[in-house]
């Protein structure tokens, strides 16, 4: 950098750094009087590091000592019986028939709760991107259910589902989709599905605002060109609509699968896990294993044997991105 | 030929759809209201009829005045509103110099927020605990807000560097020849234009704090330091579930949120909007 | 401004003796509900009223969460002093160490005379005097008279082929069933009982420490439970039932038979008129009796509490026979000293049905073996979760009580060796 970097550096060094430097300079100076060092090294740092200290001090470092913890055997109620196993509790969790269970259900779990969201999402951003009446009090609404508390939603569609005290059942043995009205979270193979609208329901109104923004985002004049050549609307759709939000959607999937595969309010609410561990996922096994059977080494994991997945998935989605992008 | 955009029968197909997705967002809500306005008796008999056959409002008077829900809710409110400011304030700093800066670490820093989004929470809940209670901080609604607000700072940075995203550099950069320093620059200029990215981050962080239950039920043991979702767990006793009066606790827990919610959702979609593409 | 800290320092140090000369002691219940809460407070007044100085400060803890949240309080260093110790967490916390040992205190209370056998005996689980018991839960058969009546039942079932015959008649008739049967959380005890009264005995383990769970008795009574639900004689979604929907249930007439404790009489009595059901002990098995599951919770106090005297003259009050009958009453418990059973409150027809099974010798009260570490454990998931799969047909009577019996026999044998 030189020596004149250097000696601004030393100067910066010695004066103290505050954040309303009005350093006083003569008019017909450049900006860049700062040095590159400052611009690159001190000041982003400046304004990043609340947040840092913050999720250092409150997620980093639990993080690493939960992961830790992984390597032990700990039993919550005697502080003084952990002891390190290295990888023992690992080895105990590739022959876990439950840990496997719960896995192929958080699969599931994710993959429909995410395509209808974001089916669903996605068609009503695009309703959104038109005009008519009532729009503005309609979209107010309709975003809704994302305010609602997460384990109110869940008691009132385990309410819903409910044969006895909700309507749901008997509307869908109207409708012949189920042979009489019963309880669906009582049936192993149907279960899954109250915790997956309940979480549907939940989860549009976020995609249909990112989207939202995303198409509104894209030049007008492109789709005035398009109907001019004469563009079909699925054409348009899918030369110059998708293309655009392809970033936007990589983000926010990627996003909000994380997000649900650690996400067990609505199972833990509805259903418990149950019947026999047909709604269990990852996350809602952790919490037993380490609160009902105190066993936070074996909890902790499964933790990181998931924290391992999902990494693996976000590295996938962004490699993903990037092609996209470049296409 | 394209069939023209104002086909009726698309008009018409169109009012469906946007009906259908009004009565699924809807419907649930609705039915939280039915309950908490039918009196206990009739919550069994009457369950799935779609109005009870006779209302009334003492599940709510119960819960206003029989109840400490009243000091749940402010506590609630405490919380949620100091997280979300102070994520906001957190994340717009940490937003701002993603959009801007070019550093090193950037990469690693990304990296390092995604993570923590991938680890599931009440796995923290140990060590986290143990030290808040060494600083003998457990039952503060303090130690809620810090805790709440490092959760809430990676999504909340991603939304704001969207929204810096969306504001050219050149409006500093100009203040900034003039003989501002950045910080003065970023509180004359940008600042007015990041309203409603500001708005919308703080809609979004306080309905995530509003509702979370976990940490809230962990950390806080003390009934007058509860926030209302805890406070909710406890009309499920061991030995019946008082549904009215949860309902009703629950409608009016909802209001907050629900009304913030529908503030705050325009400036979502149009600060979300200008820094969309960038993703 | 030295002044000023003098004034400081003295208002402090003022503040500071004060505050010294009051004890605060921290009271934490588990098993919450409002009215609950509002018996003890009225209680805990009572105490306070004759204990100037002390303070009780109580910490609510809703039921569905109070396991892992008392656990989290304890290994964070948040011990409170005196606890609601249910039957189930009782080994699990003394086992660890963490309670103080009641024996002495006891001898010297003056109510401890009147406490009766059983009250001793069960506090007394873990070795030790851990807990001073404030009632018991004991199991008795609801069944609805007008259901039984509609479905051409006569009397009421006193023996277990009855019992099932007696559900597939209510089964016939129009969206109802026979059994509120409780597949889901909480459901070990039916599931218990069951396996006793076809085996005819409610040891569970033999002399020399074998669970006796998958002996053909008991696998038959395993087996009983799931041809109620596989023949229809349940509801469809009772596979996952817990506590609320057994008894929504039978009082909403979705179900005839009910199994439960006194407590549930509180909720029930509410919302159904008393002349629409009746109580009755267990119907018995092929050997002529019945194990009706008996439980328990009490009040126990942490090992490191700061001011154990206190603490103990608070779990005296609480436990003393006026407080005791009144609490018992008010929650639903049979009370613990001699001679309570003599009030009228519990002379009614509907606590028949208990009192009928203390009395008779046919009916053998069961106590689970709370004395294990990880019965808490076995209890709500490991039972829970392969109960269902037999449920569903997913596995055989023999293969869960297999399982079962394996893990049962290894605990028992950790328990043995460690006394």
């Amino acid at each position: 950098m030189g020596r004149f970097a250097n000696r601004r550096i030393l100067e910066m060094e010695s004066k103290p750094v505050s954040l309303s430097l009005t350093a006083k300079r003569l008019p017909g100076t450049s900006r860049t009087g700062h040095s590159l060092y400052w611009r690159y090294m001190v000041e982003p740092f400046l304004y990043l590091s609340p947040a840092i200290l913050l999720i250092v001090s409150v997620l980093l470092m639990p993080l690493i000592i939960g992961i830790s913890y992984s390597f032990q055997s700990i039993e919550l109620l005697r502080p003084f019986n952990t002891g390190w196993v290295g990888f023992e509790n690992f080895a105990k969790l590739w022959s876990d028939r439950k840990f496997w269970l719960a896995l192929d259900n958080t699969f599931w779990w994710t993959f429909w709760s995410i395509s209808f969201q974001f089916l669903l999402g996605l068609g009503l951003a695009l309703l959104l991107n038109t005009q008519f009446y009532g729009k503005k009090l309609f979209q107010a609404l309709v975003f809704l259910p994302w305010a609602v508390p997460t384990f109110l939603s869940a008691l009132t569609w385990a309410w819903l589902f409910n044969p006895v005290i909700g309507p749901l059942p008997h509307w869908l043995t109207a409708l012949g989709i189920l042979s009489e009205p019963y309880n669906i979270m009582g049936d192993p193979d149907l279960a899954l599905w109250g915790p997956i609208v309940a979480n549907v329901w939940f989860g549009v109104p976020f995609f249909a605002i990112t989207l939202l923004a995303a198409l509104q985002s894209i030049p007008g004049e492109l789709f005035e060109a398009a109907e001019i050549d004469g563009a079909s609307a699925w054409q348009i759709f899918s030369k110059i609509t998708l293309p655009f939000l392809a970033p936007m959607i990589a983000i926010t999937v990627m996003l909000r699968t994380i997000w649900i595969a650690n996400f067990a309010d609505l199972i833990y609410v509805m259903t418990g896990g149950g019947p026999a561990n047909s709604t269990q996922i990852v996350s809602s096994y952790i919490f037993t294993t380490a609160f009902r059977k105190l066993d936070f080494g074996y909890a902790s994991a499964i933790a990181v044997a998931l924290l391992g997945i999902l990494l693996v998935y976000a590295v996938i989605v962004l490699w993903i991105r990037k092609k996209l992008v470049k296409i | 030929m394209a069939v023209s955009r104002t086909h009726p029968v698309l008009i018409a197909g169109k009012y469906l759809a946007l009906l259908g997705y009004l009565s699924f967002a809807l419907f649930p809500l609705y039915w939280l209201l039915k309950i908490a306005l039918t009196p206990d008796q009739l919550v069994y008999s009457e369950g799935t009829s779609l109005w009870p056959s006779s209302v009334t409002l003492s599940n709510f008077s119960e819960v206003l005045f029989q109840t400490d829900f009243l000091s749940y809710f402010g506590n609630s409110l405490t919380v949620s509103l100091g997280t979300a400011a102070l994520t906001t304030l957190i994340a717009a700093g940490a937003g701002y110099a993603f959009s801007r800066f070019h550093f090193a670490g950037k990469r690693l820093l990304i990296v390092v927020m995604l993570v923590t989004q991938m680890f599931p929470l009440l796995m923290i809940i140990a060590p986290i605990y143990k030290i808040i209670s060494s600083l003998g901080m457990l039952n503060s609604l303090t130690s809620l807000i810090v805790v709440y607000t490092a959760f809430n700072i990676p999504f909340a940075t991603f939304l704001m560097q969207s929204f810096f995203d969306g504001i050219p550099k050149d409006l500093e950069e100009a203040a900034m020849m003039d003989g501002c320093s950045r910080f003065q620059a970023l509180r004359k200029v940008v600042f007015p234009l990041t309203l409603p990215g500001l708005g919308a981050t703080l809609g979004f962080v306080f309905t995530a704090a509003w509702s979370e239950l976990l940490f809230a039920l962990m950390l806080i043991s003390k009934n007058d330091a509860m926030t209302f979702p805890v406070g909710l767990l406890t009309f499920v006793s061991k030995f019946s579930v008082d549904w009215g009066q949860m309902m009703a606790a629950g409608v009016l827990a909802l209001v907050p949120s629900c009304l913030f919610f529908i503030f705050i959702q325009r400036y979502l979609v149009q600060g979300l909007t200008s820094g969309a593409v960038k993703g | 401004m030295t002044y000023l800290k003098t004034c400081a320092s003295a208002v402090a140090l003022l503040v500071a003796t004060t505050a010294s000369a009051d004890t605060t002691l921290k009271l934490v219940e588990v098993i919450t509900s409002p009215e609950r809460t509002e018996v003890l407070q009225s209680l805990v007044d009572g105490y306070e009223a004759k204990n100037p100085g002390v303070t009780v400060e109580i910490v609510s803890l809703p039921w569905g969460q109070a396991f892992e949240k008392l656990a989290t309080m304890v290994a964070g260093g948040d011990i409170p002093d005196v606890v609601e110790m249910p039957d189930t967490w009782q080994a699990l916390y003394a086992g660890s160490g963490q309670l103080a040992s009641l024996k002495d205190h006891v001898a010297g209370w003056d109510n401890g005379g009147t406490l009766t056998e059983k009250t001793v005996a069960m506090g007394s689980q873990a070795g030790d005097l851990y807990m001073i018991p404030y009632g018991f839960y004991l199991r008795a058969m609801f069944y609805n008279k007008k259901l039984l009546a509609e479905a051409g039942v006569d009397a009421p079932p006193a023996t277990m082929a009855e019992f099932m015959d007696a559900s597939a008649k209510v089964s016939e008739l129009d969206g109802k069933s026979g059994y509120c049967l409780r597949g889901g959380p909480g459901g070990t005890n039916g599931w218990i009982m069951l396996a006793a009264t076809m085996n005819g005995t409610n040891d569970f383990f033999t002399p020399d420490g074998k669970s006796r769970i998958n002996e053909p008795g008991s696998v038959e009574g395993i087996q009983f439970m799931m041809d109620m639900y596989q023949k229809g004689y349940a509801p469809k979604d009772s596979v996952n039932w817990g506590f609320n929907e057994i008894v929504a249930g039978f009082y909403s007439g979705t179900c005839a038979f009910l199994d439960q404790d006194p407590d549930a009489l509180i909720a029930i009595s509410e919302r159904m008129p008393a002349e629409d059901f009746a109580v009755i002990p267990m119907p018995v098995g092929p050997s002529g009796k019945s194990f009706p599951t008996i439980g328990f919770a009490g009040w126990s106090i942490f090992d490191s509490t700061e001011h154990e005297d206190e603490a103990w003259d608070l779990v005296a009050t609480l436990s003393s026979p006026k407080a005791n009958a009144k609490w018992a009453q008010r929650v639903g418990v049979i009370p613990i000293h001699k001679g309570a059973d003599q009030d009228p409150h519990f002379q009614t027809e509907q606590f028949k049905g208990w009192f009928d099974t203390l009395n008779g010798a046919q009916y053998e009260p069961t106590t689970m073996p709370t004395h294990l570490e990880q019965w808490g454990y076995f209890a709500s998931t490991v039972l829970l979760e392969t109960s269902q799969e037999a449920l569903l047909g997913q596995r055989s009577a023999q293969d869960v009580a297999d399982e079962w019996a394996d893990l049962l026999t290894d605990e028992y044998s950790k328990w043995k060796a460690s006394q």
